[in-house]
Formats: C-alpha cells, structure tokens, sequence
C-alpha cells in the first residue's frame, strides 16, 4: 500500500517531469498519481483530529501535471453538521469566497478534489459518492477523493489514501441505474466501484533540510548536564510506538462495524430475494397465460378464426423492477474493506504477540 | 242490529248462546253465534265459502283461470274445513278429467287458460300432498264427511274440536286400512287403482322405481316402503339381489343433507340388507357384484349354466363406506355424554362384523380393490383400541360366523393378537392398496406400535417411510391421521421416559394453540376472524367420534412437563446472557411461565398447569422435592397405563435436572464441587452424578474437570472476551450470509435458466426440469436441517403443511 507512506523524503523521480508538464496543456493524460505536499498532509491531519470523531470535509487545491495531481494546498470545509438548507448554501458560499480570497493572495486556488475524514475505513456511503460524482463530472476525471483514516491512523501507520471513481460506476452513475443487467454490461463489482491512486508526499527543499537537521537531534541542541543522554530521543528516529500490543479495542471496533454490514447487508438480499421470488410468480403467470392463449388459437384455428396474438400477454403482464443494486454493491464494498483493515491489522498484531511470547519466556 | 247496541248484554246472550248449543234451536241463535264470534276464523271461514263457489262455477264453464284465483288458502291456526277438502278433492278428479279431455282436444283451450290448467295441477298435487289423509278419508267416505259438514254449519264453535278429534280417527283409520293393505298385498294409489306387486311384475316395478329416482317429486319414502315390499315378493335370489341393490342406495338417499345423519332404525334396516344380500351371494356363489359389467341386464331371469358366474352390477363395498360413514356421522351428531352415544357405539361390533363380512367375500371373490378398501376400513376400526377391546370385538366376530369361510388374509388364529391382526391388515395394503391407502396404513400401524409403547420401531417406520416429506400433500383426513400419529408417538415417548423425543414430537402440534383443529377433536373459535361457513361445515364433517379422541389435557399436561424438564436447565445455562435466553425450546411454556411469574399473589395450584408451573419454578430453585410433589399432585397421570411408573420415572428425572439446573446456576460461585455431596443434595446414587456431569462436561455445557482422587468437579471459569463474543458471533453471521448468498445464486440460475429455456423451445418440459432441481435443493436442505437437529424438524413439516393450507383457505 503505498496510500500509507509515512512522511519520507522526497524521491527525485519526477525530474523530468516539468520539462513535459508546459506540454499537457489539455490534460490528456489520465491520473496516474497523486502528490500531496507535506503541509497539505499535516493540514488534513490537524483538521481531521481536532473534529474526531464526527467527519469532515475540506477542499484540495492544486494542478495535475502530465497525469500526476499535485495537491499543494487545502482549507476545510465549516463543520459538517450543515444540515440546513440555509447553512448548505452558506457552505457553497464560504467555499466561494474562500476561493476568491485565496485568489486575491495570490495562492494556488485550482480546485482538484476533496478530502474527508473517516472512522475505521467506513467512508463508502451515498454522500461520498454524490459528491465525488459531482466532482469527477465537472473536473474531467481529474479529481480525487482523498480519505483520511483517524483512528487508524493513531493505531498504527499514517492512512491517507486518494480515491477515484472507475470509469464503469462513473458510466453506471451516470445512468443512474444500478440493475444486475448494467452492472454486467459495465462489468461492475465491488472491487472496481473505487481506483486507488498511490500517493507520494513532497516537501520543498528547505523542509526537507529541517527535517534532516531534526534527525541529528544532538547538533541541534546543546548538550547539557541536565539532560539525560538516555532519555532524550530523537523524534525520528525508531521508536517502539507500534509495538504496542493494546489491540482488543480496535478489533472489537472493527468487527463491530462488520457486523452492521453484514446486517445490511442480509436485508438487502432479503429484498433481492423477495423480488426475485416476486418476478418467479409473475412468470409463472404469464407461461399459465400463454398456454391458455395457446390453447384458445388451437381452438379457434380448428373453428377457422383468427389466432389471437401472443404478445399482448407479454404487454399486460409487468415485470417488477429491480431494486437498484447500489446498496448492496457499496456494503459489500464496506464489507471488503473492513475485512481488509482486519487483514492488515491482525497479521503484524500476531507478529508482536509471538515475539511478546518469546520474550515473556 | 248493530255492534254498538250489542255491546252490553254481550255477556248474556253469549252465555245463553252456549246453552242453546244442543238444542239446535233457531236460526237466530246460529247467525248470533256466528255475528259473536265474529274473529278470524268466520272471515275466513266466509271468505272460503265464497271462494268454493266461483270455483265450482268456474269449473262448469272450464275457466281455469278463475279457479286457480279461487283456490285460496284457508289455513289458519285452526283445524282444516270438511269444505276445503271436498272442493280440493273434486277439483282434482275434475282436473284430471279435464287434462284427459285436453290431450283429446288441445287446440281448443288458449295459451293463458293452458298455463293455469298446468300450474293448477302442480299446486293442487302439492296440496293434496299436504292433507293426504284427509282427502283419502273423504273420497273414501264422501257422506260422512257430508254429515260433518253439516255438523260444522250447525255448530261452528265446536269446529275445531270436532276436526281435530275426527283427524285424530281418521288418522287411526288410515294406519288401519294400511295395515290391511300391507297383508292382502293390495294399496290404494292414486287413481282408486289397486297396486299389487308380485314376483311377476317385479322387474317392471323394480324399473319404474329406479327411474323415478333422483327426480324431484319422488316421495322417497314411498319408494323406499314399495321396494322393501318388492323384497318380500321376490322369489328367487337374483330378485332379491336386485331388491337389495336398489333397496339399500335408496335407503342412503332418503336423507338429503350431508350434515345430518342416517336415522339410526334406518341405518340398523340397511346394515341387515346388506348382510342379507352377503348372505345371498355367499350362498349363490354364481352371482356375482361387481363395479362393471359388459352386458346390460334384461327384466328377466337369467339362465346360468352351471359352473358360470353372473355378473350384476353394483358396488357392495360402497354401501359397507357408506355405512361406516353414517354410522360416523351419527356418533358425531351425538352427544357424547349421553347413553344415547354408548347404546350407539355398541352397533359397531355389528359394523366390523359386516365389514369382516364384506372383506370375506371380495376375497373369495378376488376383488382387489374392494378388499382393501374394506381392510382400511376394518384397520381404521382398529387401531386406536386397545388390546383387550380389540380381542372381544374379534371374539364377538368369530361367533357371530363361526363356520363361515375364514379370511385368508386374516385368519382365526391370528386375530387373538392385536398386533399380528394389525400387522397382517397394514401388509395387505402395503402389498395390494393404491398409495393413498399405503398412506394411511402406515400411519395406523405407527399409532399402533405407539400406542404399544413400542417407540423405535414407530420411530424408525416414520422416518423410513418419509411419510414427513410429503404429508403436507395428501387430503386433510390423512393430514389429521398424521398429526394424531404424531401426538401419540410423543406420548408413546413420554411413558418410555424420552422426554426429549417426546417433546420434539409434541412441539409442533402443541406448540400452535390449535391443537384442537390439528387433531379434530372440535371446532376452534376463531378470535378475530370468522371461518366461511362452507368451512366450518367441511371442519364440522372431519371431526372424530368422541370415542377416538386423544385426551387433550393429558396430551398438555405431557407436553408441558418435557418443556418443563427441558426449558428450566436451558434457562439456567442461559444465565443472564441476553442471546442465549433468546433459544426458546418452547414457546408455550415460557409464555405461560412468564404469565405466571408476572402475577403478584399466587394462590394454590388448582389445575394441570397451575401445578406445572409451580413445580417449574420450584425445579428453577433447585427445591427437586417440591416439584415432584407438584408433578405427582397432578390427577391426569391416571388416565396413562402404569401411572405408578410413570410417576417414579418423572421423579428421577426431575432429580437428574434440578442437579443440572443447580451446577448451571451456582457453577460460578464455586471452584469445586464434592460429588459425594451433589449426590446427598439431590439423593441420586453417586454413579449418576458422575455421569451427569461427565455428560455435561462432554457437551461442553460446564466447563469443568472430574478429579477422580478427591471426588471432586473442578470448575474452570471462563467467560468469552468481548472480542471472542463478537467473533462467534460475525461467524454465526457470515454462515447465514454465504447460505443466503448460495440460495440467491440458486434461484438466480433457475431463473436464468428458466429464460434461457424458453427462447429455445418455449415448451412446458423445462418447467418440469426446474421443478425437479427446485425440489432436488429442498431435499438436499431439508436433509441439511435433519443433520443438525435429527428428530426435531422432521416430524413437525405436515404440521406446518396443514397450517399452510389453512392459511391457504382462508
């Protein structure tokens, strides 16, 4: 997972990128990666703890460049309890304004996506694929979504993962018709509703020199008498944080949520299955109509009338229609991606637990 | 003089008026009387008179049409006027000698004067009906009936005592000249005609009778007195057969309805024809019934050759159905408290004679299909009865027919054992009956095995036979034979001590609140909606003599005792973990319990499930010794055999639970428990503790270890994480979504294959297809379910079958 890199160094392997970047003025290429700067990153971070656990939201500002997305700025979104008509209006105002504000200092202010703050991966919902709907439609594709993981992110490493639509939902989407027919035609699962981009985190030069200066603690500081030598760590450098072996919390947690999708989950089947029972019944009625009709036209062929038409049998019977089969393709969407994060977070745990085992010997 | 000037000395004349009766005085004391008495019955008394007039006039000028006008009804609560009847007497003469004159000359009468011609016919045929005796007096005794008419006029205030005194005599009268009627063979019909049957006429009588039957103006009483008369005539055999194969459907038809039964005279008529017509055809084997016949019979006696058979058609065994269906019927009808009921009941060893009689026959005879519709019948007499009934009535039997030829299926010997007679009848119908009857067969034999205590081997015949699988399919009286099946097997159970078998058999049939309709043993009142009528009338008809009937409180008094065993440690082991308490094995007891503990003051237990309860609370606090006095309070246990044993067993096993109810509740306060001491507590030998506990311990309800050395159970505490708890639980959750998932999957293939099929071919041989791959997945599910909880779902299926096809109907 590269959406997961912790705040590294930059990796020079976009050098050559800038010499092509004054070519794709009409941004042919598609979005391959996303770049965040260092101060987007910590930006989201702050906004996203300080109103944890309810989420939020906020606005990327930057420029794709030859198929990567530079995100160099963000600025969130008032507080999501916007429930009102009013206050949804002053939400569209504020962003507005804050853009035009952002003009005027003369800041990057190119829309490119959004972010939102989740609570243990659980971010497929309906309002999030509205919103990233309207922003893939009206920026050609080239919009992300980035998800930002709190509570993971506390357990063990940085989450922050960039996501777009796949070309598929968005046809789907576009549609909006979510029949098992359509999704066999956009060739639609669960897997494939999300693209995952990876993400590279960038700092200018002069970070990245703090952050290097950070490392070599001692230079930075004095020595003195008072401090410990031992005590005193470089807050870079390894340190035994995710070693923690505290891990009931987050399970329970994790398998909490599954458990409400699975639900979910169930009740949607139920109304599949009711609805497939339901279009079993109707045909068996129509077949009962056509054999009659059938039989009818023997009997008035023999009699030398007219054989009635079949088809009108087709015309007065209706099929009930499907339930739209977006729910159940997003719970289970859901449910990949807590089984994932179980995944993830059980095979290290275990790894601590034998090596917690050994050394408890 | 008028009224008002009468009105005071009223009193006077009246009384002077009854005075002067005998006298035959004056006219004036007459038109007095008459003006006094002046009611109802002058006016209309008047108003006949006047009407009897234009009708004679009418009938010299042939005005029909005014006669029919004229015929007013003069009944009222008063006697019948000698005037009506002698104008409605002479106006039939009159109008058939007038329907004679019109066949001569039709074209001479118009359309309006033909209608009233005919409906006059039809209606003055309907009154004659009506005053029969009266009209016969008359035409036989005109003048007599003249002088009393003059009587009326002289004295009408006697009126009404005279014609009923008289209709009384006249009554007598009749019977008597019937009576001499019957002996000189010589009736008076109709016409003034002499009806005379002999052997001779026989066949044409015999001829017209039968094709007047069915027909709407058939008086088929009269039919049924001249064909027991044409009996007696009959000389030969072959004449009697055909009597009696008329005589007996006629019988069965006299009563129209079919909810009310056969009179019980007419029915004991009808059972000795027929064994009068077995008698015959076991005397005259060259006759023989049967249900088809080439040649149509002629009016005559046939010639046989000697060592031919002849062939007549009709169906004995349909009359030996029809009268064990009356006889049904009958005992339905009855109250069962009444000597009524039992002086009826004891008809029924003359039933199984006949039908022994019957099944005798058509086995000489080789009529397979009638034998073992008449082996079901004897069976379905059968198997509900205990030994020593079933003995007498068969030793009854034999007497009754000690040197007859014996059943080859069943023969002397082996009728002195209930069980070799049953098993001998049902293999008969598993060889030779049509499924249906195998069916049924079946189910007798498995209530019989019950019924003798005998558990597994009507276990095993109920599971080999997969009777379960498609009970829900056949007619509701098989569906009702099931469930009493069922009912019984469980109690066979109960006396065995298998509570838990028992109560899995019970459950489906107890656990509904419908027990009743289940086992037709009464109409249950429908609380919010009302059944059709049809349907309660259908319900009405299924209903069971009272004399088969399952004793209802028993059953629920078993019932609730194996729930009681089996809920009260299951509510132990629950604790207070909210999803366990949710596992509910009977929903009926808790139900109940709940009731019962939501009460503020409870008194002493008055009934059968007073006294459970009790003793389930008691059990639940672990005082065993209070729940078995509340157990073995009950007074219901005499109607069971061995009611000592079952007793003694019910004990044991209230001890053996309470032991398990006390380790579930108080294993956690403890780390060890003494078995020696487990052992005092609930007095069982300390062999059974230790196998209680092993077992409970080897089923993972306890979570402990047997110390051998010190006798002792070590407890090991452990209660699931939360995270363990969640995790059984996303399991338990994840089994049911991939199951649902699977089933979804399934119909969606069936579906598309459904589609896919009918572009092909657009035929019907698909469907089937379908349907066997449908029924192929529930068999394999059914069998799925049957893995994880062996007995229980498996006996309950025709119950839920039966209730759907209530929910079906209604």
């Amino acid at each position: 997972m590269s959406a997961s890199g912790t705040p590294t160094t930059p990796k020079e392997t976009l050098s050559n990128v800038n010499v092509t970047a004054a070519l794709d003025v009409e941004g042919n290429f598609p979005l391959e990666s996303v770049q965040i700067d260092g101060l987007v990153v910590l930006k989201i971070i702050k906004h996203c703890r300080e109103f944890f656990p309810s989420p939020v939201t906020g606005q990327l500002l930057g420029l794709d460049v030859n198929g990567v997305l530079e995100v160099t700025n963000c600025f969130p979104f008032p507080g999501a309890k916007a429930e009102d008509e009013n206050e949804l209006v002053d939400g569209a105002r504020y962003q507005v304004d804050m853009m035009r504000c952002l003009r005027e200092v003369n800041v990057d202010n190119n829309t490119v996506g959004w972010y939102q703050s989740t609570y243990l991966g659980s971010f497929v919902t309906h309002k999030l694929i509205e919103t990233q709907y309207n922003y893939q439609q009206t920026f050609n594709n080239k919009s992300v979504v980035i998800v930002h993981d709190v509570s993971r992110s506390t357990h063990s490493n940085l989450s922050l993962r960039a996501f777009r639509f796949s070309q598929a939902f968005m046809e789907a989407q576009k549609e909006d018709k979510f029949t098992t027919e359509s999704l066999i035609k956009n060739k639609l699962t669960f897997s494939n509703i999300f693209e995952e981009l990876p993400i590279t985190v960038k700092n200018s030069h002069l970070v990245t020199a703090l952050l290097h200066s950070l490392d070599d603690y001692e230079h930075v500081i004095p020595k003195s008498a008072s401090l410990d030598k031992e005590k005193v760590v470089s807050p870079l450098s390894p340190n035994f944080d995710t070693l923690e072996l505290s891990l009931d919390p987050y399970i329970e947690k994790n398998l909490e949520f599954l458990l409400e999708s699975v639900e979910e989950h169930t009740q949607e089947q139920n109304t599949y299955a009711f609805w497939q029972r339901s279009v079993a019944r109707e045909q068996t009625k129509i077949q009962v109509a056509l054999q009659k009709r059938k039989q009818e036209n023997v009997s008035r062929l023999a009699s030398g009338l007219e054989p009635l038409p079949e088809d009108d049998i087709h015309k007065n019977h209706k099929l009930p229609a499907e339930p739209s089969r977006l729910d159940s393709l997003l719970i289970t969407s859901q449910i990949n991606n807590y089984c994932k994060q179980l995944n993830q977070y059980s095979g290290p745990t275990l790894g601590k637990l034998f090596i917690s085992g050994e050394l408890q010997k | 003089m008028s009224r008002f000037f009468r009105a005071k000395p009223a009193s006077g004349i009246a009384a002077k008026s009854r005075f002067l009766k005998d006298v035959s005085d004056s006219e004036e004391s007459d038109s007095d009387e008459k003006r006094e008495v002046k009611s109802a019955k002058d006016k209309k008394l008047d108003a006949l008179e006047l009407s009897v007039k234009t009708i004679e006039n009418a009938k010299k000028i042939n005005e029909w049409v005014a006669i029919q006008n004229g015929n007013a009804k003069p009944l009222g609560t008063f006697g019948i006027p000698r005037i009506y009847i002698k104008t409605i007497a002479s106006l039939e003469d009159f109008l058939n000698e007038s329907l004679q004159k019109e066949k001569e000359a039709k074209k001479k009468m118009n359309a309006t004067q033909a209608k009233a011609l005919n409906s006059m016919k039809n209606k003055i045929k309907k009154i004659i009906r009506q005053f029969e005796d009266e009209v016969g007096k008359w035409r036989q005794n005109p003048i007599l009936t003249e002088d009393e008419e003059i009587e009326d006029d002289e004295d009408l205030g006697e009126f009404v005592k005279s014609t009923k005194k008289s209709s009384i005599k006249k009554n007598n009268e009749l019977y008597a000249t019937e009576f001499n009627d019957e002996e000189g063979f010589e009736q008076v019909g109709k016409g003034n005609k002499p009806i005379e049957y002999t052997s001779e006429n026989l066949f044409k009588k015999l001829r017209e009778i039968m094709e007047a039957r069915g027909k709407k103006n058939t008086d088929r009483l009269e039919q049924i007195k001249i064909l027991q008369k044409l009996l007696g005539v009959a000389a030969t055999p072959y004449q009697k057969i055909r009597v009696l194969l008329a005589l007996i459907p006629a019988q069965f038809d006299y009563n129209p309805s079919m909810s009310n039964y056969m009179n019980v005279d007419m029915w004991k008529n009808t059972q000795e024809e027929i064994k009068q017509l077995l008698t015959i055809l076991e005397t005259n084997p060259h006759f023989i019934i049967r249900e088809y016949v080439e040649e149509e019979v002629e009016d005559k006696e046939p010639v046989i050759e000697s060592g031919q058979t002849f062939g007549i058609r009709g169906s004995i065994v349909s009359f030996i159905d029809r009268l064990d269906d009356e006889f049904i019927k009958s005992l339905q009808n009855i109250d069962p408290h009444t000597t009524d009921y039992v002086d009826r009941l004891k008809d029924e060893t003359e039933l199984y004679a006949t039908i022994v009689r019957g099944q005798i026959h058509f086995e000489k005879n080789e009529l397979n299909e009638s034998t073992s519709r008449v082996v079901m019948r004897r069976l379905e007499h059968l198997y509900y009865k205990p030994d020593q009934v079933i003995q007498t009535v068969e030793n009854t039997v034999n007497l009754l027919y000690p040197s007859g030829v014996s059943s080859s299926i069943t023969p002397s010997e082996i009728t002195q054992d209930s069980s070799v007679l049953i098993r001998a009848l049902c293999v008969y119908l598993y060889k030779n009956g049509e499924s249906l009857l195998r069916t049924r067969a079946m189910l007798c034999h498995i209530y019989h095995h019950a019924l003798h205590n005998r558990f597994y081997t009507a276990r095993d015949m109920l599971l080999m036979s997969h009777l379960q699988d498609n009970i829900q399919l056949s007619d509701v009286g098989t569906q009702i034979l099931h469930n009493r099946t069922m009912v019984q097997v469980g109690l066979c159970a109960f006396r065995e001590g298998m509570i838990k078998e028992s109560q899995s058999c019970l459950q489906e049939i107890c656990g509904t609140g419908r027990v009743k309709e289940l086992l037709a043993q009464g109409l249950q009142i429908q609380k919010y909606s009302q059944l059709p009528p049809e349907q309660e009338k259908l319900d009405r008809q299924r209903q069971l003599p009272f004399h088969m009937h399952i004793n209802l409180e028993l059953l629920e008094c078993a019932y609730l005792t194996c729930s009681m065993l089996l809920e009260i440690p299951a509510m132990a082991a629950a604790g207070s973990n909210p999803e366990a308490r949710k596992k509910v094995i009977s929903k009926p007891f808790r139900r109940m319990l709940d009731y019962n503990e939501r009460q503020v003051f409870s008194g002493p237990p008055e009934n059968t499930r007073d006294h459970i309860m009790g003793a389930a609370k008691a059990l639940a606090a672990g005082e065993w010794q209070k729940c078995q006095e509340l157990i073995g309070a009950i007074k219901i246990w005499d109607l069971m055999p061995e009611t000592q044993k079952i007793k003694e067993m019910l004990n044991r096993k209230i001890q053996e639970e309470g032991l398990r109810t006390y380790l579930f509740t108080y294993s956690s306060y403890y780390t060890t428990f003494g078995l020696e001491q487990l052992s005092t507590m609930f007095s069982l030998p300390l062999n059974t503790v230790t196998s209680i506990v092993s077992k409970m311990i080897w089923n993972e309800e306890l979570a402990a270890s047997l110390d051998q050395i010190n006798n002792v159970v070590v407890l090991h505490r452990v209660e699931p994480t939360k995270v363990q708890q969640l995790s059984l639980m996303f399991a338990e959750k994840a089994f049911s979504f991939v199951e649902a998932n699977e089933r979804t999957l399934e119909q969606k293939q069936l579906s598309g294959q459904n589609q896919r099929d009918q572009q092909r071919q657009k035929g019907q041989s698909n469907q089937q297809q379908n349907t066997e791959k449908r029924t192929t997945y529930q068999k394999r599910d059914g069998q799925q379910q049957r893995g994880r909880n062996n007995f229980n779902n498996v006996l309950g299926n025709s119950v839920r079958g039966r209730t759907q096809q209530n929910r079906y109907r209604s």
